[in-house]
């Protein structure tokens, strides 16, 4: 469906994105996560139109788009601010793309109410400016503003950034659903991994300009490719020489990286360590351990977690085969 | 030069991204940037880089040969010396006197918790909507040779010398009341500005209001107060009315001798060197404000600065001594508004004689005004310029600076650059510029003679609001973010149907605003139309300044104080619709 095929985007000073491949399918919801800087806006903005590779092609169902206008590659786009036209109302806002196209009145009336329904807008909010809606409702506005041209590809980028956590957890769940009955290809761009986890089919983890591995959420958290993704896609520690040396079975030159919840505590029968910080998290909670002078992290029942104070002497054993090894690092 | 031309911002604007702005190549492409960019270019030419390099031929190379024989005339003319040194003498006098009352009005009305602070306010606003040749003309009816205040005191002291209100101290006192417009605007918004957090850290940590005064807020406006100094001083440099006016023999400046050389053709050189001279200070000035204006962080850090609270005093002497002068200078103010006014309505006679009874009251004036063709004349000469040249500067200004805000190139800085000159050029130095240039035929101008002819008025006046046009129209395009122009792209809009549709809606605001501004700015204009105007059609200043001069003159002044009542509504009318609008910015929850 979508190819990106070398793709590199430079600037005067900077290079935004060295050399991307990737491909993503027909109906996918399909994220590009990276912290700030990494090159998933870049992408994006390249497969919509708005920036010209410097090298490199873009190709949507096996037509090469590199050279054809926004407008004419059949994608809609939500931006991060919504970018709604403020001086017109949430219909004429929907409604632009149509007229611009010439879609006979009584026409856009209908598609207009129709994706209005969709996106949970309504039909006495049509009338109202844009400026008067809360957020959570430009967005939807901006969500039918871009599908009411029935694009076949939906790119999102960062639109759950302006949000309450609150709304943005609903928000996600609605943008999930409307995905999965409009069916339609959509990339997402955004640097939650949470958000990232929990929506997407595949991940693009996008690091420095390059690509860092491609998966199902499954994939990117349970087998990240390299100690970048183990980072930044949830929390792991990197254990030093000295820890290695105290925890059995690490031997070897790699780097390896442990999850939370892979560290167990045991009252004995393992490393000693002891418990510096404590991060109630509901069901779990984080604790910030002190083995062998570094920090190590573990996710423990909270139940289990209950009776430990600050201070208190544990015993720290994990499981070899659930840590990350990666290269010869070191 | 007006406020709003020296607003004391640098030229450039905020940036927009990379991606915003295109090659030379990429303008060149659309025909519409073809016409604009051309228009520009020769209208840049003609208007502001031709006039000045004739203004400077003709100081420098009158007869094709570099030669200082104008240096040497001004050095040898007393007259001019002098002038120099007054107008430097009313420069350094106004930047202590503006600034002491300045500042002590900005604190009345935006630090100390004071009683009526909205009444006292609007009386130091009437700087607002009267000032220039109308507020000048006043004071002179009033306490000139011939004004009200002196034929009231000769009745009781015949001996009295008629010009006891005139030279340096009557235009000293009548320019620090009615320059004090700077410190309102800009000096009141600094002191806003100021997070009230780090006021009542200070108090917490037990400083005094007068420490917190002198340590904390003083030193956050010491920029816009460096700023508005420069702004006065230059203010003074170049006063052209109050001087000319309230001035007398003995106390005239560089802008009236300006006048006064240009008039005749053998001393036109010394009046080319003496306004370059100025021109020459006033950037001087303004890049030494720059460089200052760059120094450090002084405004709020907080993200979310709290509105500052008026601050209550801590001793009963203090706020009755605040109170009582605060409110003498509110006298001040609006005893020559009041005036103004009252004077409309009252047989001139009356005032000549110093003594207004009930039975002086007269309406004729108004119907005077505004019925007969030859007295609203001037006021509707003023309209018809000011009008046509607003919405002239503010159309083009709006394709040019749409322009520059998608073109990355050198030569659009350097264009850019070029319009701004009129920013650091007096007014007079241009009309000088635009009277030498164009009073035989040039290229440029089609081959016409423009001086003496209707049109160069009306280019004068476009050519002075073009800086203060272009920078808030690209401010304007600037605050139009780029995701709303990609987001009609991508639903099909082509360039001129985004443009019209989307980005003028949201700059339209903006555009009514500016026009506003620069008509109101425009109507009492003296500086330029004493150069320029044409004598079958003479505006409002010119006008009021002739009702001025001399005795008999003394019988227009009725006209001119309608004249001067109905600018103020104009001019109140248009402030209120500029600044009563809710600010229109984008979409945000």
């Amino acid at each position: 469906m979508i190819r990106f095929d070398a793709l590199r985007v430079a600037y005067d000073d900077s290079v935004a994105l060295h050399g991307l491949d990737l491909e993503v399918a027909e109906g996918e919801f399909f994220t590009l996560l990276g912290p700030s800087g990494c090159g998933k806006t870049t992408a994006l903005r390249a497969l919509a139109g708005f920036v010209q590779p410097t090298s490199g092609r873009v190709h949507v169902d096996g037509r090469d788009v590199t050279d054809v206008p926004s407008e004419r590659r059949g994608v809609g786009m939500v931006f991060q601010s919504y970018a709604l036209f403020p001086s017109m109302t949430v219909a004429e806002n929907i409604a632009f793309g149509l007229s611009v196209q010439r879609v006979a009145k009584a026409e856009q009336r209908e598609r207009v109410d129709r994706v209005a329904d969709q996106v949970g807008l309504r039909p006495e909010q049509l009338r109202r400016g844009v400026a008067e809606l809360s957020g959570g409702q430009q967005q939807r506005v901006a969500i039918a503003r871009a599908l009411v041209l029935r694009p076949r590809i939906l790119l999102l980028d960062e639109p759950l950034s302006n949000l309450d956590a609150k709304l943005r957890v609903q928000l996600r769940g609605e943008l999930q659903r409307l995905q999965r009955e409009v069916g339609i290809t959509t990339v997402y761009v955004t640097h939650d991994q949470e958000e990232a986890l929990a929506l997407s089919d595949r991940i693009a983890v996008l690091s420095e300009g390059r690509l860092a591995q491609v998966g199902t959420p499954r994939e990117v958290y349970e087998q990240p490719a390299s100690a970048q993704v183990c980072d930044f896609v949830g929390e792991a520690t990197r254990l030093t020489d000295a820890q290695r040396s105290v925890l059995a079975g690490l031997d070897g030159e790699e780097d390896v990286w442990v999850r939370p919840e892979h560290v167990r505590l045991a009252v004995d029968g393992g490393a000693a360590a002891v418990v510096r910080t404590l991060a109630y998290r509901g069901p779990s909670t984080l604790v910030g351990l002190e083995l062998a002078g570094d920090p190590l992290l573990a996710a423990v029942p909270s139940a289990s977690a209950a009776g430990l104070s600050l201070g208190d002497p544990v015993a720290v054993g994990l499981d070899a085969d659930r840590v990350h090894r990666f290269g010869a690092a070191r | 030069m007006s406020a709003d031309t020296l607003t004391p911002v640098r030229p450039g604007g905020p940036r927009r991204g990379r991606r915003g702005r295109g090659s030379t190549r990429r303008v060149l492409s659309s025909p519409l940037g073809v016409v604009v960019l051309v228009a520009t270019l020769w209208f840049a030419a003609a208007f502001l880089v031709l006039p000045n390099v004739t203004l400077l031929q003709a100081t420098f190379a009158p007869d094709g040969r570099l030669s200082l024989s104008a240096f040497e005339r001004l050095l040898s003319s007393e007259r001019a010396l002098r002038s120099l040194g007054h107008s430097v003498l009313l420069a350094a006098t106004l930047a202590v006197t503006v600034n002491v009352v300045g500042v002590f009005i900005v604190l009345v009305t935006g630090w100390f918790r004071v009683r009526a602070r909205r009444v006292l306010w609007l009386g130091y606003a009437t700087t607002f909507v009267y000032g220039g040749i109308v507020l000048a003309a006043g004071y002179s009816f009033i306490y000139g040779r011939y004004g009200f205040v002196t034929n009231a005191l000769a009745r009781w002291y015949p001996d009295l010398d008629r010009d006891w209100f005139s030279g340096f101290v009557a235009v000293v006192l009548v320019m620090t009341f009615a320059t004090t417009t700077n410190h309102m605007l800009f000096l009141s918004a600094a002191l806003a500005g100021i997070d009230a957090q780090s006021v009542e850290a200070a108090r917490l940590m037990g400083a005094s209001p007068t420490t917190v005064l002198r340590r904390v807020v003083l030193p956050s406006l010491r920029p816009m107060i460096f700023a508005v100094t420069v702004l006065t001083f230059l203010t003074g440099l170049g006063a052209l009315t109050a001087p000319l006016v309230l001035g007398g023999r003995d106390f005239q400046t560089v802008a009236p001798m300006i006048l006064t050389f240009a008039r005749s053709e053998s001393s036109r050189d010394v009046a080319a060197l003496l306004a370059i001279l100025l021109g020459l200070a006033t950037i001087v000035l303004l890049a030494l404000m720059n460089r200052v204006e760059r120094g450090g962080t002084y405004f709020a850090v907080a993200k979310v600065a709290t509105p500052i609270a008026p601050q209550p005093f801590r001793t009963r002497w203090g706020s009755v001594l605040v109170q009582v002068l605060a409110w003498a200078l509110w006298v001040v103010y609006v005893v020559p508004v009041l005036c103004a006014v009252v004077f409309s309505f009252v047989d001139p006679r009356a005032v000549m004689a110093g003594s207004i009874g009930l039975g002086d009251l007269t309406v004729e004036h108004w119907v005077t005004v505004l019925t007969d063709a030859g007295a609203l004349a001037p006021f509707v000469v003023s309209v018809v310029y000011s009008g046509l040249a607003s919405v002239v500067v503010v159309l083009a200004m709006v394709l040019v600076a749409r322009l520059l805000s998608r073109w990355r190139s050198w030569m659009a800085s350097a264009l850019e650059y070029v319009l701004h000159l009129p920013w650091i050029l007096p007014t007079i130095l241009i009309a000088l510029g635009l009277v030498m240039t164009f009073d035989r035929p040039r290229l440029l101008a089609a081959q016409q003679v423009l001086t003496g002819t209707v049109v160069l008025l009306g280019v004068a006046y476009v050519v002075v609001k073009i800086p203060f046009t272009l920078r808030l129209l690209k401010a304007a395009f600037a605050a139009v973010p780029d995701e709303v122009e990609d987001a009609a792209r991508i639903l099909g809009a082509g360039q001129l149907t985004t443009v019209r549709r989307v980005v003028v809606p949201v700059i339209a605001p903006t555009m009514a605003a500016v026009a506003a501004l620069n008509f109101t700015s425009l109507l009492d204009d003296y500086d330029a139309a004493v150069f320029l105007y044409h004598p079958l059609f003479e505006p409002l200043g010119i006008a009021i300044k002739q009702s001025t001069e001399g005795e008999s003159a003394v019988q227009s002044m009725g006209t001119t104080f309608v004249y001067t009542v109905l600018l103020m509504v104009v001019q109140g009318l248009v402030l209120w619709a500029v600044y009563r609008r809710r600010p229109t910015g984008t979409a945000r929850g």
